[in-house]
C-alpha cells in the first residue's frame, strides 16, 4: 500500500542568528498509512511540535523530504492540495477560531478552496454533526466551553474532507471532560477510515493510538504498537515518560495477584480484567 | 470587590438586541446604506423643519424596531459635553459667516445673528439625530451582519485592487478577540492585583498615575496578543487561507420585497431631506 505520508531522513533546525542553529529533528524517516491512528509522544522539547508542523508544510525540512500523497512539501504549488490532504487541529482551542459565529468558521476553509455555497452548506452540516455541535451552530465561539470550541475546530478541518487530521497536542489547554469530547470524536473519525495523528504528552491519549512513534531528542526511539511500546517502562521512564496509569495500576495489582495480567493499557481493558478474574472467582 | 475585575461580563460586543423586529428582519446591506444616505442627509439640511422630520424620523424607527428609546439616550449622554461646547463656541465665533440674517447682538467681536442660531441650533440637533441613528442601525443588526454587509457594500473597490475580503477580515477578527482579550486582562488584572498592585484607587484627575497603573497589564497583554497572533495565523493557513486568493462566500443575503420597501423609503427621505427648498 502506498504510504499517506512518508518521511525521508528529514532534518530540521531553527536558526537563531546567522551562526547558531538549534538543531530540533534529526535523519527522521517513517511512513504513515491510511487509516492508521497514530501518537507521535516525547517530553517537553523533544521535537515532537516541530515534526507535527512538517506534516503538512508549515515547516519544510532542511535536509530530506515529506512526502504527501506524492507531493513533496517544498514545493509551494501544492501547498493547497497538501493542506486539503492533512488538516491540523492545534492546542489552543481559542487561537484557531476566525469568525464570529460557528458555522461561519467552521464555513472559513471552504471558502479559502472556493466550494460552491450549496456544498459549503451541506459540509458545514455534515462536519458539525459528527462533532455534535449542530445545536451550537449561530453561537459566537466564547460561550462555549474549551471543548466545545476544540470541537469546532475539528469540524472547521473536517469539512474540508481531508485523508488525514494531525492533533496537535489539542487536548492540552481542556479539563478531562472535555478531553474526553476530543477523545471520542478522534476514535469515531478513526473508525470510518481517516487517518489519525495526535501529538500528546497524556499517556492514556497515546494508548487509544494503534502505534507510537517516540522522539527523543529530535530522534524517532521507538515506533511499534501501542501495547508493544508500553510494555518498555524502563526506557520509557528514562526518557522522561511514563506508561498510563491504568498500566500502573495494573502492574501494581500484577505484583500482588500474578493472575492479574499486567499488559493492560486502557480502561476498559482494566473493567474487563476484573470482571473476567471476579466471575473465575465466583465459579 | 470581584466585581472591579469582571471585565468580561461588562463588555457588550457591538449592542444588538435581538427583539426581531421589522428591522431587524432587513437585509443588513439595505441597512447599512439607507443609514448612509440618510446621515448625509441630515448633515447638508440646514432648515428647522427639515432637522425636525429628520429627528422624528430617527424616534419613530427606535419605535418600529421595538427597542426602548433609553438606549438611544444612552448614547447622548455622553455626547452631551460635546454638544454644549460646540454650540457655545459656534454662538461666539461663528457670526462674522452668517452675517447675513437678523441681528440680535452685536458686541465687539461676538455677532449673533438669526442664522448663527439657526447654525448652533440645527447642529446641536442633527447631532442626536445622527446618534439616534447610529444607536438604531448597531441595536438591530449584529456586528457579523454588519461586517458582512460592509463588505458586501465595498465590493465594487476589488476592481481597483482595493482589499475588502482582507479588510473584512481583520475587522472579523477583531470582534472575535475582545471578549478573549477581555477575559486575560481580567486574568491579569487579578495576577497583579494579588501581588499587591492597585489599580482605580487614585481619582480620575490624576491622569498620570492612572496611566502607569495600566503599563503592567498593557504590556503582557500585547505580549499575549502577538502570540496568539502566531497561533492564528499557523491555523489560518492550515485552512489554506490565502490573502488575495480568490474566495467563496459562505452567507449571503437575499433581497426581498420589504427591503426594497426599506430602501425606496430611505431614499425618497433622504432626497426630501436634500432637495426639499423648506420655507425655514
Amino acid at each position: 500500500m502506498e504510504p499517506l505520508i512518508r518521511l525521508e531522513n528529514v532534518s530540521f533546525s531553527y536558526k537563531i542568528n546567522e551562526q547558531t542553529k538549534v538543531p530540533v529533528l534529526r535523519d527522521i524517516d517513517f511512513s504513515i498509512y491510511p487509516g492508521e491512528y497514530v501518537a507521535i509522544i516525547g517530553h517537553n522539547g523533544s521535537g515532537k511540535s516541530t515534526l507535527s508542523k512538517h506534516l503538512n508544510g508549515i515547516l519544510t525540512p532542511d535536509n530530506g523530504d515529506v512526502w504527501i500523497h506524492g507531493y513533496n512539501t517544498k514545493n509551494v504549488n501544492q501547498k493547497r492540495a497538501i493542506r486539503q490532504t492533512v488538516g491540523t487541529v492545534f492546542q489552543h482551542p481559542d487561537n484557531q477560531i476566525v469568525a464570529t459565529i460557528v458555522e461561519e468558521d467552521v464555513a472559513f476553509g471552504l471558502e479559502n478552496i472556493n466550494i460552491p455555497r450549496e456544498e459549503m452548506r451541506q459540509r458545514v452540516d455534515e462536519a458539525l454533526d459528527v462533532v455534535k455541535m449542530s445545536p451550537f451552530r449561530h453561537r459566537p465561539p466564547h460561550h462555549l466551553s474549551g471543548g466545545q470550541k476544540q470541537r469546532v475546530a475539528i469540524a472547521g478541518v473536517l469539512a474540508m474532507r481531508p485523508e488525514c487530521i494531525v492533533f496537535d497536542e489539542a487536548t492540552s489547554m481542556l479539563d478531562s471532560f472535555g478531553r474526553k469530547e476530543v477523545l471520542q470524536v478522534m476514535r469515531k473519525m478513526n473508525d470510518k477510515g481517516m487517518t489519525i495523528i495526535t501529538v500528546t504528552h497524556h499517556m492514556s491519549e497515546a494508548a487509544e493510538a494503534d502505534r507510537i512513534i517516540v522522539i527523543e531528542g529530535g530522534q524517532i526511539v521507538m515506533d511499534g504498537p501501542a501495547r508493544e511500546i508500553f510494555k518498555h517502562k524502563h526506557e520509557l521512564e528514562q526518557l522522561q515518560l511514563e506508561v498510563p496509569a491504568v498500566s500502573q495500576m495494573a502492574e501494581l495489582i500484577h505484583n500482588r495477584f500474578a493472575e492479574f495480567s499486567k499488559d493492560i493499557i486502557q480502561e476498559s481493558e482494566f473493567i474487563e480484567e476484573v470482571v473476567k478474574l471476579s466471575k473465575e472467582e465466583v465459579s | 470587590m470581584s466585581s472591579e475585575f469582571e471585565i468580561s461580563k461588562r463588555i457588550t460586543i457591538g449592542q444588538y438586541v435581538p427583539t426581531g423586529s421589522f428591522i431587524h428582519r432587513l437585509d443588513p446591506r439595505v441597512k447599512v446604506f439607507a443609514f448612509t444616505i440618510l446621515v448625509l442627509a441630515i448633515a447638508l439640511n440646514t432648515s428647522y423643519i427639515g432637522n425636525t422630520i429628520g429627528l422624528v424620523l430617527s424616534l419613530y424607527l427606535f419605535w418600529v424596531s421595538k427597542i426602548p428609546i433609553r438606549y438611544g439616550l444612552s448614547g447622548i449622554i455622553p455626547a452631551i459635553p460635546f454638544i454644549v461646547i460646540l454650540a457655545v463656541l459656534q454662538l461666539l465665533f461663528q457670526g462674522q459667516l452668517f452675517s447675513h440674517g437678523k441681528v440680535y447682538v452685536d458686541y465687539g467681536f461676538i455677532l449673533i445673528t438669526s442664522e448663527s442660531i439657526r447654525l448652533v441650533v440645527v447642529s446641536a440637533v442633527r447631532f442626536v439625530e445622527i446618534i439616534f441613528l447610529s444607536s438604531v442601525l448597531t441595536l438591530a443588526t449584529s456586528t457579523t451582519e454588519l461586517t458582512h454587509s460592509i463588505q458586501s457594500l465595498l465590493s465594487p473597490l476589488k476592481k481597483i485592487k482595493f482589499p475588502v475580503h482582507e479588510i473584512s477580515l481583520i475587522t472579523t477578527i477583531a470582534i472575535r478577540f475582545v471578549p478573549t482579550f477581555a477575559i486575560e486582562m481580567e486574568k491579569m488584572m487579578k495576577a497583579q492585583a494579588s501581588r499587591g498592585a492597585d489599580f482605580g484607587t487614585g481619582g480620575w484627575w490624576r491622569i498620570i498615575q492612572r496611566t502607569k497603573e495600566t503599563f503592567p497589564i498593557i504590556i503582557p497583554l500585547f505580549n499575549i496578543a502577538l502570540s496568539r497572533a502566531e497561533d492564528l495565523i499557523l491555523a489560518m493557513e492550515s485552512r489554506c487561507y490565502t490573502p488575495g486568493g480568490e474566495r467563496s462566500s459562505y452567507t449571503t443575503y437575499q433581497i426581498a420585497a420589504k427591503d426594497y420597501l426599506a430602501l425606496v423609503t430611505g431614499l425618497l427621505f433622504a432626497i426630501l431631506l436634500f432637495a426639499y427648498p423648506f420655507p425655514i
